[in-house]
């Protein structure tokens, strides 16, 4: 595995990186980036960066299963407060497994559990990592990156 | 899951730094190096900034 990940690390960044050169169409550049953002690491998948998008999606997920393991909160939009209103955001950023969490059972974390801070701080986490994962596929589908 | 703040503190910058080091740099040598300084930066300056507040406490 590891030789396979330095092979494609090797002719990723063998390619030449051209500003002007858009890897896909402006219309799939938006279904890639929603892609990306729905699933954390599906828009690397969907570039051809197979080992990347692996680590990604595991790292991201993982952190976000570890926030809910610790009973982290929900923050919701109708709570009136700016910081739990950008902290929905933040938590809505990491896409599906937000959504998938609730419909199997998740009831938004117990704010009393000794934990529950760190679970909160692990939700959010993994909800902007997932932001710059959307935009790290924006800028490969853009060829700024290799 | 009953976890103390400094393995909370460890775990969080765990993940941080293997989405860093990935997004970051591009050979597989470069990313370990990087996401493990970016590993010990994380935790090092947190416990820094730990016995710095440890006198206020």
């Amino acid at each position: 595995m590891t030789k396979r990940v330095a092979e494609e690390d090797e002719r990723a960044v063998k390619e030449a990186v051209n500003p002007a050169r858009l890897q896909v169409s402006s219309g799939n550049l938006f279904g890639l980036c929603l892609g990306a953002w729905l699933l954390p690491g599906l828009g690397h998948l969907l570039l051809g960066r197979k080992w990347r998008a692996l680590i990604l999606f595991v790292s991201i997920v993982g952190m976000f299963v570890l926030g809910l393991a610790m009973q982290g909160q929900y923050f919701s939009l109708g709570s009136g407060s700016y910081l739990h209103t950008l902290g929905y955001f933040a938590e809505l950023s990491v896409g599906v497994p937000m959504r998938a969490a609730t419909f199997f059972g998740y009831g938004g974390g117990d704010t009393f559990f000794v934990c529950s801070d760190y679970g909160t701080a692990f939700l959010i986490g993994a909800g902007m990592l997932n932001v710059l994962t959307v935009l790290d596929a924006y800028d490969i589908a853009w060829g700024r990156k290799p | 899951m009953v976890i103390s703040h400094f393995t909370a503190l460890v775990l969080f910058s765990f993940f941080v730094s293997v989405v860093f080091a990935i997004l970051n740099r591009e050979k597989l040598r470069d990313q370990m190096i990087y996401g493990a300084k970016v590993f010990l930066s994380f935790v090092g300056i947190a416990l820094l900034l730990g016995w710095i507040m440890y006198p206020f406490s």
